[in-house]
């Protein structure tokens, strides 16, 4: 392995570590959902409407996906 | 730990069938009466969740579409979900060509290679032959996975006239830190086929129109078969996404995405022209588009949700590259609004903003050498575009969901030409898009 | 003493108070909008806590548990309410056929619930495993011997008795009044709700964001077992739900059972038989005709 390689391991674990840590640091505990256990907390609160709006703007823009998969189309792009 | 399995197979029993019996006498001694327990798990195994929405998108003088959703989610338990979803949507009207706008009327022969349509003067040329009506299916299950991780996979088909859409995926997730985080990986593959009426044009062949130059009607069909290679082609997609998933604090979640998704096979818009027009600014020739057969692209999103005392605020940012030297930026911005007990508003914004394909050309100069590439086609140009949306919801007297929303969207095309031949600096050259789209939401 | 009064919080249906006991964080919900009312029920409640914390927990000193487990052989008295304590565990050490065990919390000292922990050796299970045995203590009615090295932990069923005890004192002092009263996740409704039919519960789930729940009119619910808690061995996963016959811990436990029942106490020690009946859990309470809710 050349040194380079190593070092971009290294380093990549690193920034994986330091996020974990980071993270392990924020979050509630399981009692203290009653906010997020909202379905409007939900990432997507309502996914119907979310397709609509990706078909809608997937056949009008060169750009789709990013919060899901951006594959399996329709002919109108 | 064989001595364990042996013992725990004998010794684990409890014999009494009625240990309930037993310790109401028993706990009543040691906390006195209590009254008999009246409540319920909600019953997940028989309950069917059913979203259903009607949406019309309507742009100005071009295309209208009706959409309607049928989804019915089932989830017998939080690692046991499943989900249907029916998509039918009937599309009418005209949207751009390609070709450029002209001081004069302009003809053009119909995709098919049956019949022509003309295009007035100062107008941009827009195909009004757009007519389909589209299917799709969506399965999509979600299931404990090996150790603590959730797997989900689905399949997905769309089914128009001259177009087949098939695609399966799948995502594992992990949870860790008490739930706080969870990682996820998802592999999407989708292979779309193209059959359009009139077959596949060679790219870069000219546009056959009858201006009365064929002896007859043999004579036309020939030289339009001539532009013609295959009856379809079809395209392979495949996407992997990462993902991370973090509760912040009790009232703050967040999620950062990266996606990788890799297009090749036939990836020209079969009824795309691009014109060429000479010093003057005048369209001497009409030729289909000629995109590359593979794109790469990058894209970077994240979103978070934050809930304030009496509302909900919803904002993610999209960034996305690709090898055709695309880029784009996209701000989302949604916010509830509890109203009353029974119903909310919901404002929503987004901006868009993409730069040209390096291909992307409005127009070609006739005499100049081909460039590889070239697509005249908007949603390769450079443009901004933003959305306004407002969304108002409220619970029914049989405790179901209703809501309608009302949006208007805007395509504003960025000129990134310093200058035009002849007639064209005096023309509209870019088709801008206004639209507006009208939603009626009933979950139950 | 603290001081739980200026950390009401106002609610729709009226206020909501927390305050810290038995190394859980605990919650009432009070329907009333009265804010002195509030605080009475949170005063009650909260000390109420405090005292049976003080009286039973097993690091406290002065406690009446650490008396008993530092006789060294020697025969204690008890005062009445441990008396009757004593003789509910009893009961349910006969009829679960001696796997509800108030003996067995000295195997804590090798079993450590973290998913990389080290799995004790049989050696080490076998060493302590003559410990864990109620038959072997003298219990009298009002005293108590047991044997040298011996413990005796009543963590098992006291926030539940907590809350219950809680709950009759408010059902005395306002009998009409509907109070949820949580000790971390083990609760007990007083009385029903007036504004509304029931109280809407949130069961601990996998996902965030997923809703799960009880529609609870009045009577308690508890959850044994949770899903952070448990020990790999040889690519197993094994529940901290402790049999206490054989030292180990039940194989094919589900991470969490969930009971509906009259009071918490009942509850609680459905949950805690059900989960070491292993993989036949649910079968067990379906026999007991309770609700139930089990995550696997």
């Amino acid at each position: 392995m050349k040194l380079r390689e190593i070092r971009l391991k290294s380093t990549i674990f690193l920034l994986f570590g330091l996020i974990l840590s980071g993270c392990s640091s924020l979050g509630v505990e399981p009692w203290e959902r009653d906010l997020l256990a909202k379905s409007q907390m939900a990432l997507v609160a309502d996914p119907v409407e979310a397709g609509l709006d990706d078909h809608i703007y997937f056949s009008k823009e060169a750009t789709s996906g990013g919060r899901s998969f951006a594959g399996g189309g329709c002919g109108c792009n | 730990m064989q001595l364990n399995e042996r013992k725990s197979a004998t010794y684990n029993r409890v014999r009494n069938n009625n240990v309930a019996g037993v310790l109401a006498a028993a706990t009543a001694i040691l906390v006195g009466p209590s009254v008999k327990a009246e409540g319920d798990f909600w019953d997940f195994s028989k309950d069917w969740r059913f979203d259903s929405a009607v949406l019309y998108y309507g742009e100005q003088d071009r295309v209208s579409a009706l959409e309607g959703v049928f989804s019915a989610t089932r989830e017998v338990d939080v690692k046991d979900v499943f989900n249907f979803k029916v998509v039918l949507d009937s599309l009418t009207g005209a949207s751009p060509s390609g070709a450029i706008v002209q001081p004069g009327e302009q003809t053009f022969t119909r995709p098919s290679g049956n019949g022509q349509y003309i295009v007035s003067a100062e107008e941009i040329p827009l195909d009004d032959t757009f007519r389909d009506t589209r299917l799709q299916l969506n399965a999509q299950w979600t299931k404990a996975a090996w150790g603590e991780s959730t797997g989900s996979y689905g399949i997905h088909f769309s089914k128009e006239y001259d177009y087949l859409s098939l695609a399966f995926n799948g995502s594992l997730a992990w949870d860790f830190n008490k739930k706080n985080s969870t990682f996820s990986v998802g592999l999407s593959i989708a292979n779309d086929t193209f059959e359009p009426v009139g077959k596949i044009p060679d790219p870069f062949s000219s546009m056959v129109i009858d201006f009365g130059q064929f002896p007859t009607e043999d004579d036309y069909r020939a030289a339009f078969n001539a532009t013609r290679i295959d009856s379809s082609d079809d395209k392979q997609t495949t996407d992997l996404l990462l993902g991370w998933t973090q509760v912040i604090n009790r009232s703050t979640i967040m999620q950062f995405n990266y996606s990788y998704s890799n297009v090749s096979g036939y990836l020209n818009d079969p009824f795309k022209i691009i014109s060429t027009v000479d010093g003057g600014g005048i369209a001497t020739d009409h030729l289909f588009e000629s995109r590359p057969d593979k794109r790469t692209k990058h894209s970077f999103f994240w979103q978070t949700k934050h809930h304030f005392d009496e509302s909900i605020a919803d904002v993610s940012i999209r960034y996305m590259t690709d090898n055709w030297d695309i880029s784009s930026q996209t701000i989302d911005y949604r916010h509830y609004f509890w109203v009353g007990n029974n119903s909310y508003i919901e404002p929503q914004m987004r901006w868009y903003q993409q730069s040209a394909a390096e291909f992307y050309r409005p127009y070609l100069i006739d005499g100049e050498t081909l460039p590889e590439y070239a697509s005249a086609d908007i949603r390769l140009g450079e443009f901004s575009a933003y959305t306004l949306g407002l969304k108002y919801g409220w619970k029914t007297s049989a405790g179901n969901d209703m809501s309608v929303r009302f949006s208007y969207y805007k395509q504003t095309p960025e000129d990134t030409l310093s200058s035009h031949p002849g007639v064209l600096n005096n023309l509209e050259i870019y088709p801008e898009l206004d639209a507006f789209f009208v939603q009626y939401s009933y979950s139950f | 003493m603290q001081s739980v009064s200026e950390k009401l919080i106002p609610k729709d249906f009226g206020y909501a108070g927390r305050f810290f006991a038995m190394a859980s964080p605990c919650e009432c919900l009070v329907e009333s909008t009265e804010r002195k009312i509030a605080n009475r029920v949170m005063h009650l409640v909260s000390h109420e806590a405090w005292r049976i914390e003080k009286k039973y927990s097993r690091y406290l000193s002065d406690s009446v548990t650490q008396k008993i487990n530092q006789s060294n052989g020697a025969a204690v008295s008890v005062d009445e309410e441990t008396q009757s304590l004593l003789n509910f565990s009893d009961q349910c050490f006969q009829m679960s056929d001696g796997l509800f065990d108030i003996t067995s919390g000295v195997l804590r000292r090798i079993w450590t619930f973290k998913p990389d922990a080290a799995f004790p050796t049989s050696e080490q299970v076998k060493e302590l495993l003559p410990l864990v045995d109620w038959k072997k203590v003298n219990f009298s009615g009002s005293t108590i011997t047991l044997p040298k090295n011996m413990e005796i932990d009543l963590g098992g069923i006291g926030k539940e008795y907590a809350v219950d005890r809680a709950a009759s004192i408010l059902q005395k002092e306002f009998p009409e009044l509907s109070v949820v009263i949580n000790f971390g996740g083990d609760l007990r409704i007083t009385s029903a709700p007036k504004s509304r039919k029931s109280w809407v519960i949130g069961v601990e789930s996998y996902l965030p964001g997923v809703k799960r729940g009880i529609d609870l009119t009045v009577g308690a619910v508890c959850t044994s077992g949770d899903t952070e808690r448990f020990i790999m061995h040889e690519g197993n996963r094994f529940s901290h739900i402790l049999n206490p016959k054989t030292g180990y811990p039940v194989a094919g436990a589900p991470k969490t059972v969930t009971v509906i029942a009259d009071n918490c106490t009942q509850a609680g020690l459905l949950a805690t038989l059900a989960s070491l009946q292993g993989s036949d859990a649910e079968a067990f309470l379906q026999k007991q005709g309770v609700k139930y809710f089990c995550q696997r």
